[in-house]
């Protein structure tokens, strides 16, 4: 029994010593500068999608929406109304991630693994959309998403989805049978009236076409909202422009996003909800608000 | 066998497993055929009332069966699962009620999480009005619910509501729980049997308070001093007006931020614009926000107040000055928001 056990142990101790004798020769390779070079071109590939996608502009037509904040002010009126109202923003943020990832992120999950699902998964996603604010900022942003991709993306990416391809997240469908999808999703939102079109299901389909890995394609999805939250907070004077920067670059920011990718990595779609009820109530009465600098 | 000396016909439904079966007598008397329930669930139903008021050409149903929802005890316990199947035939009219806020009660572990189900299937023609008190979750509590409608080709009426406080604020307790669910669907489902897979969702409204969402705050934080917070659901051609009613009172509410400049005072107010304008100052007063939308064939109605009483009155009034319920169903449907 025990000899059985000290055989175990050595050998652990031996395939331990190899590994480290392997990476130590490989490091030693790297320094000689004999194959350090670029990664991999499907890396490559990824990283520049990732970029084209994390520009400030996208998603088109959320510069429009305040993702709640505006109301969220206007119900938390600072007094004396000279009053900072930077701890009601920082408040108004978390809370605001928290509801995307447990509304959206599902489905921006569930639209990268399953893209023959994404018909359904936007008529889900639209059925669970309480109010009309929340879905013409979404919807708004997932056409324009899809037509981003249809003006500006497909050409370049048509020929290159061959071999820029095999992720591991995505199911068996080839990218080519995932663009061909998103390709008639898009012609399916213009004539049918069961289409609509919803951000989150259309990030994961066309991240997944762009073979951005899910993780990355889920991190940025949350953090392109914080950015849309922050930004809207500096046009509504809440916040200075670097104070807006410090706020995108610390690294409690960063360690949310993680933690909410996480959390959310397994859940399924019909397990998304709103885990802020007043948000729903908050966004609802965008419209009522006696002035807006943001679309309702 | 001791099992044989019951002297009622042994039953084969499960624990907490319940059935309520409205049918159609024609030409227009519906019947309760199936009113079936198991410990810890129990239904009571009183007599049909005729609904008020019913002109005599209207083909509309005689009577209007109630049906209350009771659990032994008073509430729910830890562990308890609760089952319960509603199927209203072809101009059948409903109401449920619930008997007091339904208590759930402290559970020794956290992972231990009571469940309450109802899936109800309404045809042509049927209205369903459930109007409950709210769920009233205890301190250390996990539970979690569900109510699912399915529309046969989409078509029924709904006039149902989903409300939860924030547990005994006479103890102190402000969402001192360890989890809360609810879930409300709606479905629309062909008639024909033979297709589960062309079953579309209509409607998805699921409240999901736990410990997740990374926002570092207790949940009574989360919850923006709100002790109570409630969903409407509307659809179809009985609630229509009712419907619009919301809809047009949230159209008329005062903006936000707006001042009072004295330029639109008005001589004379109707009798509507004061009772309108009474009803906003309660809502102001109990710290009741609410909201309506317009969403794929429904009118959603979500609400928040700091107290209890708040939002049940609101509730009671608007739907008391529309009208239409009292009419058509009578005073009992609103016996949970008295």
């Amino acid at each position: 029994m025990s000899a059985v056990h000290e055989d175990e142990k050595s050998l652990e101790h031996e395939i331990n010593e190899l590994e480290r004798r392997l990476k130590d020769a490989k490091s030693r390779l790297n320094h000689n500068g004999r194959i350090v070079g670029p990664g991999a071109p499907a890396k490559d590939a990824a990283l520049h999608a990732l970029l084209l996608l994390s520009d400030s502009a996208l998603p088109l037509g959320s510069f429009a929406f305040s993702s709640g904040l505006e109301s969220y002010l206007a119900h938390h009126k600072a007094s004396p109304p000279s009053a900072s109202q930077l701890s009601s923003f920082h408040t108004f943020l978390r809370l605001s991630l928290s509801t995307l990832a447990s509304t959206a992120l599902p489905y921006v999950l569930a639209g990268y693994r399953r893209p023959h699902d994404i018909e359904l998964l936007d008529n889900d996603f639209d059925a669970s959309t309480p109010c009309t604010v929340a879905r013409r900022a979404s919807v708004a942003q997932g056409r324009a998403l899809l037509t981003v991709w249809e003006r500006s993306f497909k050409r370049q990416y048509r020929n290159r989805a061959a071999h820029a391809k095999e992720s591991p997240e995505a199911d068996t469908a080839s990218s080519n049978s995932a663009n061909d999808t998103l390709s008639s999703f898009a012609a399916a939102l213009r004539t049918s009236s069961h289409v609509s079109g919803h951000l989150a299901p259309v990030w994961g389909l066309v991240t997944n076409v762009l073979s951005v890995p899910l993780t990355e394609a889920a991190y940025l999805f949350l953090f392109s909202h914080g950015r849309t939250v922050v930004s809207a907070a500096v046009r509504a004077s809440v916040l200075g422009p670097y104070q807006a920067q410090a706020v995108l670059a610390s690294p409690e920011l960063q360690q949310r996003i993680r933690n909410l990718v996480e959390e959310g990595w397994n859940k399924s779609v019909e397990d998304a909800g709103q885990s802020v009820p007043v948000m729903d109530l908050w966004v609802g009465r965008h419209e009522k608000l006696y002035s807006r600098i943001f679309n309702s | 066998m001791s099992s044989n000396t019951s002297p009622f016909a042994p039953s084969t439904a499960k624990p907490g497993h319940g059935s309520i079966v409205v049918a159609l007598l024609p030409p227009n008397t519906p019947v309760l055929r199936t009113v079936s329930y198991q410990y810890p669930l129990k239904l009571v139903a009183p007599d049909a009332l005729p609904p008020p008021e019913r002109d005599d050409a209207s083909t509309a149903p005689s009577l209007i069966h109630t049906v209350f929802l009771l659990t032994y005890g008073g509430g729910i316990v830890a562990g308890d699962s609760i089952h319960l199947a509603i199927h209203l035939e072809t101009k059948a009219r409903l109401i449920l009620l619930t008997q007091g806020s339904t208590k759930i009660f402290k559970t020794p572990d956290p992972a231990l999480v009571s469940q309450q189900h109802m899936h109800a299937t309404l045809t042509a023609d049927s209205a369903l009005v459930y109007l409950p008190d709210p769920v009233q979750p205890f301190a250390q509590t996990a539970f979690s619910q569900s109510q699912s409608y399915t529309l046969e080709n989409g078509e029924g009426s709904l006039c149902v509501c989903d409300w939860v406080t924030s547990g005994r604020s006479a103890r102190g307790e402000n969402w001192d729980i360890h989890e809360y669910k609810s879930r409300n669907e709606v479905w629309t489902a062909p008639s024909d049997t033979d297709g589960p897979s062309k079953k579309r969702l209509l409607l998805r409204d699921n409240l999901i308070l736990d410990s997740h969402g990374q926002t570092n705050m207790p949940l009574s934080d989360r919850m923006d001093n709100y002790s109570v917070f409630g969903t409407l659901i509307l659809r179809g051609p009985v609630f229509a007006s009712l419907s619009a009613f919301f809809i047009d009172e949230f159209e008329a509410l005062p903006r936000i931020g707006a001042r009072n400049w004295g330029d639109g005072v008005q001589l004379e107010h109707t009798p509507q614009e004061q009772r309108r304008h009474a009803r906003q100052q309660r809502e102001e007063a109990d710290g009741l926000i609410w909201s309506a939308a317009n969403v794929r064939g429904f009118v959603l109605v979500k609400f928040a107040s700091r107290g209890v009483e708040g939002s049940r009155n609101w509730l009671r009034d608007m739907i008391r000055e529309e009208g239409s319920v009292l009419r058509g169903f009578g005073e009992r449907a609103l016996l949970c928001l008295k």
